[in-house]
């Protein structure tokens, strides 16, 4: 076990903890009460961090659990690619060089002491930006390469000595449909890491750089040992786990993906070693997504609540073989990678995990984020417009409860856009927004049930939608049944409707409806039984 | 001559009630709460305190709040928009926590099966896109008759812009059932239909409850006014809290948010930050000048957005169990030993250490002075449970204890750096005023780690919420969303927004008598950047654009006085003025303490045992000043005066520490 110093003490440990956690949690404030896009400010899509001066995470507001593992990694890259002096702000948000998919963004930024050369810590938050480019509004397209999925941010300094490099931001905003918008939240997000660092800084001034360094290490090892102490209550063993991806949108699919857990002592190896190659469709995930999803499915099994920090992924060997759906390379096409099979990655993991210790790990829950993405120009204003949302399906039923219908499960948990703040801002009209009774899975506990989200356009606009678990349902565990899968319809203004397949992106004529249907969870237990 | 004036302040365990006579002074009463009928405790506390004399009433209920809580409110129906029905229940779509597999989603108060579909539609202008037929309006109220429903909530999409259909559909109902009816327009016309939707909803639901209570402690007060707490900081009468119960929800905290930020600005503090601990949890509140308000509430994973005053809560008290976890960290709360078992010293069969049990072996209680020698605290099996928690800790005894306050302490520094430095005010500029029976115990500490130097104690500190009663205002919110960008909005247009709610305000407040002269009405509007999705909360004035630039740059490091502004709803708050209770001022007497000390006791300040002060609030006199270490016992309260505090007893009596620089 490393430490970084030898001694600590319980008490001044949790007054850290404490006083970490809030520094996250206050840049999450700053960044969310003044951004502009509606993923942002509504739907709390992003998070915020603190690092130690090797870029090992130290605390994460309680904010995305898909940024877990793959904020370090941007912190990581900007530290290998920039030479960062005091003042600077890096942005980069190339999945293949420390980032997920192109929507998210993430700033880093070194905080320095005095006149230290070297920085101590590093802060960065991560926002997912309502457009960035690319060949459909909203940047969530039915892409086959990642250059038509919108601009591509290496880290490049977008902030330099305290001041905004303009031809950086000016590349940025040429690049994107909504440049207001997106000027306007890189700005809020610039305003969080100096949040972050102006509390870092005066944590410093009470506690000394020592004290507050030291206690970063201890926190880490900390939730390394929590984590230890969870995998130690599972068997020793090994345990397989096959689910899939629907398809990629491009005609291609089934797409397995395969997980073998081997827990020995309190270490886990995960080899996702069998699953599919990456796609010519939307949906690859890179390494960074996969390290999220299985650093989240070892946090829910932790039954107290820990910093998220580095000290979670120590015990966890990950093998995610280059070139496949988990793990893919350049130019692959990855705007799905972070909302679609992120959610498959947890499905399998908490599948194996569901074997190993029964009783423990509910059904799987909806498994996709159903995203919803439209664009075009307002007929109201003149100005173009670029939307997104997620829409949250049925939980998977738990060993002794039903699931929750209606509501975002593991990888995200971000809101729904107000029918009323959509219809002002959007030239949408909501037709119907409803629970999609009977499709949670029966059991002897039910599934959750999805969502009906029914949506008017009273413009032309291009709309895209990426879902997944349109055809292969939710699995239920121990007898249950599977959760019913999702469907996506289209109205004509004259009532004729046809199906949409899971992936889709078509123009329509104002008046026409978009139905969202989202899938329902899977059942535990036989449903015979609670008869 | 003014009446008498009693404040009734109906706790968990105490109702407590403060009344000032014709001649200013004040007389304290306390009686055992009667959670069955929290009006029997009410009624036997005035009897005994007026004895058939007419009074004044101000009340701060929790009837309401535990309506909610308990979930005992009433059989309540939704009519809303068709489509929509289950915008209740699919809320905003999150999980409460992250992290959790077993995260559970109360139920919504009203269940689907009484969530009734109206065929309307308003749109965002406020514009009719298909019209309430007669037919529509026949078929809902069959619907609810035929569900027998005792309570109705109508919240249609976009009334807050054209209130029409909701106004016919009240009408209509009103008429016809013999069911309390409450309208989304009447009490929080303001977008966001989830939100909007729960505080209708919860209105509904206990407002029956609330008014048979009122009704009854109506008919049995006959000699005088009854008045209501509010949750906003004001008061309101008997029949407004029977038709917006949702509004006292959070009063017995606020009647102690509005009482400390009183009692500090008499003794001479504007900006005063009110802290309260009690036995499971802690509340703070901001007050830079005025009592800060929120519209973002949650109780009991409902949300409620009328104005509340801004008390953050956290779970962390003289209650709190203190822990080991797996990982080695000691843990305190949120898991409270309540009242019953207690902390262990209470000797009621309590097994888990606490705060309380910390405090004790440290010395920062006296066993002998708690609740004036009624309760007596057991010292022994504390030093045992201690013994076995450090040893288990790998600590030494004292450090145990010592870290179990610390790390509650830690708990409440979170709370305080929320409202105050996440929401770009330095705590170093305020006082802690602060209450409760834990509070004066770690208010030194605290106030060192957030560099506050002054903290207040006052006067029947264990009272503050009832004495805040008969200090309150009477105040009613209103307010109403509009949504245009600040360049397309004439003075005219803003000026006839604010006369609607004004002119709602004139004839309300009328209604109860109280004329339009006497009250004063504060104009302020809700402001973002066009494209934000959160408000700030700007005084109306000619140039409120510039005014909004510069409370965003205090509040968030920055602002952009290019980018368009948009006013997202108006606000107007209608004051009327109520008498305010002449306090004491006494003439300061010597320094010298002595006739007030009890004796000397054993204190542990950062693990030195120090022999420290044991002194009698009862007789100290204004004007008497001591160094620390000192402890300073009375019924309800305990104060801990560090060394490195002074302390003195200003004119009102109030116990005021400054650190020592």
């Amino acid at each position: 076990m490393t430490s970084a110093a030898p001694t600590w003490d319980p008490v001044t440990l949790e007054i850290f903890r404490n006083l970490f956690y809030s520094v996250a949690e206050e840049m999450g404030v700053t960044l969310c009460h003044t951004s502009f896009s509606p993923n942002i400010k509504e739907r709390r899509d992003y998070s915020c961090a603190l690092f130690d001066g090797s870029a090992r995470m130290v605390a994460q507001g309680e904010h995305m659990p898909v940024h877990l593992g793959s904020m370090p990694l941007s912190v990581e890259a900007a530290i290998e690619h920039v030479q960062m002096q005091p003042g600077d702000v890096v942005a980069v948000n190339d999945p293949f060089c420390g980032g997920t998919h192109l929507p998210d963004i993430t700033l880093v930024q070194p905080v320095y002491l005095g006149d230290q050369s070297e920085p101590v810590f590093y802060v960065a938050n991560r926002a997912h930006h309502s457009d960035v480019g690319g060949m459909t509004p909203g940047s969530m397209p039915l892409s086959r390469s990642i250059y038509q999925e919108g601009i591509r941010i290496p880290p490049v300094k977008l902030v330099r000595g305290g001041e905004v490099v303009d031809d950086v931001m000016a590349l940025i905003l040429a690049n994107v449909r909504t440049p207001t918008e997106r000027e306007g939240d890189l700005t809020a997000q610039i305003a969080s890491n100096r949040t972050g660092e102006r509390r870092l800084l005066a944590m410093v001034e009470k506690y000394g750089v020592e004290t507050v360094t030291a206690y970063m290490g201890h926190l880490q090892s900390y939730a390394e040992r929590m984590t230890r102490e969870a995998i130690r209550l599972i068997p020793d063993g090994t345990y397989r786990f096959e689910d899939c991806m629907d398809d990629d949108g491009q005609g291609n699919g089934p797409l397995p993906i395969v997980v073998t857990l081997v827990v020995d002592g309190d270490a886990a190896c995960i080899d996702f070693t069998g699953t599919s190659e990456q796609v010519p469709g939307s949906i690859n995930a890179v390494y960074a997504i996969t390290l999220s999803a299985v650093m989240y499915c070892f946090r829910v099994i932790v039954p107290f609540p820990i910093p998220s920090n580095h000290g979670t992924i120590r015990p966890l060997q990950i093998v995610a073989p280059e070139g496949t759906l988990v793990n893919a390379l350049p130019p692959a096409a990855v705007a799905g990678g972070n909302v679609e099979t992120s959610q498959r990655i947890v499905d399998v993991v908490l599948g194996a995990l569901a074997q190993a210790m029964p009783g423990k790990i509910p059904a799987a829950s909806y498994g996709t984020m159903s995203n919803l993405t439209a664009g075009g120009t307002d007929h109201r204003t003149g100005e173009d417009f670029a939307y997104y949302e997620t829409i949250a399906g049925g939980m998977g039923a738990r060993p002794t409860a039903d699931g929750l219908d209606a509501t975002h499960c593991h990888m995200t948990n971000s809101l729904n856009t107000p029918i009323e703040a959509l219809e002002h801002s959007y030239p949408f009209r909501v037709r119907r927004y409803a629970v999609s009774r009977g499709t949670g899975g029966a059991g002897r506990f039910r599934g959750g049930d999805g969502i009906d989200r029914d949506i008017e356009l009273l413009c032309p606009a291009q709309i895209t939608i990426l879902s997944d678990r349109r055809t292969h349902g939710p699995y239920g565990l121990e007898g249950g049944e599977a959760g019913k899968p999702g469907r996506n319809l289209l109205t004509k203004p004259d009532g004729s409707e046809r199906e949409l397949p899971g992936k889709a992106s078509v123009w329509v004529e104002a008046g026409t409806v978009i139905s969202i249907r989202t899938p329902g969870g899977g059942g535990y237990g036989s449903p015979v039984e609670s008869a | 001559m003014t009446p008498k004036v009693v404040g009734i302040d109906t706790g968990g365990t105490f109702t407590d009630f403060v009344l000032l006579d014709e001649g200013g002074k004040l007389r304290v009463h306390k009686v055992l709460s009667t959670p069955d009928n929290p009006a029997k405790a009410v009624l036997a506390g005035l009897r005994h305190l007026l004895n058939g004399a007419a009074a004044d009433i101000v009340h701060g209920s929790t009837v309401a709040t535990n309506a909610l809580l308990e979930r005992k409110g009433a059989k309540a129906a939704l009519v809303t928009t068709a489509g929509f029905e289950d915008v209740l229940e699919i809320g905003r779509q999150t999980r409460a926590a992250i992290y959790d597999l077993n995260v559970e989603k109360p139920p919504p108060l009203i269940p689907r099966e009484r969530r009734i579909g109206v065929a309307e539609r308003v749109g965002p202008q406020g514009e009719v896109l298909r019209e309430l037929s007669d037919e529509s309006i026949r078929t809902t109220v069959d619907a609810l008759r035929a569900l027998g429903v005792d309570s109705v909530a109508i919240c249609l999409l976009h009334s807050y812009a054209n209130p029409k259909h909701e106004d016919a559909l009240l009408g209509a109902i009103e008429s016809e059932l013999d069911a309390f009816v409450t309208s989304s327009y009447q009490v929080l016309p303001e977008f966001r239909e989830y939100e909007r939707s729960s505080t209708t909803v919860v209105n509904a639901y206990v407002g029956p409850v609330m008014a048979r209570y009122l009704s009854q402690l109506g008919d049995e007060v006959t000699s005088g006014r009854v008045r209501i707490m509010q949750s906003n900081g004001g008061i309101m009468s008997l029949e407004a809290a029977q038709r917006l119960a949702v509004q006292t929800i959070l009063s017995g905290p606020a009647g102690g948010a509005v009482g400390g930020f009183a009692l500090g600005q008499r003794a001479g503090f504007d900006n005063v930050i009110t802290f309260d601990m009690g036995g499971t949890s802690t509340d703070v509140c901001l007050c830079a000048g005025e009592l800060s308000r929120t519209s973002e509430t949650v109780i009991g994973d409902v949300p409620i957005r009328v104005p509340v005053i801004d008390i953050h809560t956290v779970g962390a008290g003289g209650g709190s169990i203190a822990y080991r976890d797996p990982g080695g960290s000691l843990r305190v709360g949120p898991r409270s030993a309540g009242a019953a078992p207690g902390p262990i010293c209470y000797g009621q069969g309590g097994t888990e250490l606490t705060v309380t049990d910390a405090n004790l072996f440290l010395g920062r209680l006296s066993p002998e002075h708690f609740l004036g020698g009624e309760r007596q605290l057991e010292v022994k099996p504390i030093s045992d449970a201690i013994a076995s928690f450090a040893a288990q800790m790998n600590l030494s005894m004292t450090d145990a204890a010592e870290g179990i306050v610390r790390v509650a302490n830690a708990t409440m520094e979170r709370a305080m750096r929320v409202i105050s430095l996440e929401r770009g005010h330095d705590p170093r500029d305020f006082t802690l005023v602060c209450f409760g029976g834990a509070g004066a115990m770690h208010a030194a500490d605290l106030a060192r780690n957030l560099g506050i130097t002054r903290i207040m104690v006052p006067r029947a500190a264990g009272l503050l919420s009832a004495l805040g009663m008969l200090l309150a205002d009477v105040v009613r919110d209103y307010s109403r969303t509009l949504l245009v960008r600040a360049a397309d909005l004439d003075d005219e247009r803003l000026d006839r927004a604010f006369g609607e709610l004004e002119t709602r305000a004139n004839t309300e407040y009328e209604n109860e008598g109280i004329a339009a002269g006497q009250l004063l009405l504060e104009r302020s509007l809700d402001v973002r950047y066009v494209g934000q999705g959160h408000e700030l909360s700007v005084p109306m004035s000619a140039d409120f654009e510039t005014s909004f630039h510069d409370i965003h740059h205090r509040r968030f490091g920055y602002a952009d006085p290019k980018r368009p502004t948009e006013v997202v709803n108006v606000r107007v708050r209608a004051v009327a003025r109520t008498d305010q209770p002449p306090m004491p001022e006494h003439e300061l007497q010597a320094a010298d303490a002595s006739a007030a000390t009890l004796g000397e006791c054993a204190i542990v300040f950062d693990g030195d045992e120090r022999e420290s002060l044991l002194i009698d609030r009862s007789k100290l006199q204004p004007g008497n000043a001591f160094s620390g270490p000192a402890l300073v016992v009375e019924y309800s309260t305990t104060t801990v005066v560090p060394p490195d505090f002074h302390c003195r007893v200003d004119a009102g009596e109030n116990l005021i520490l400054e650190r020592l620089s």
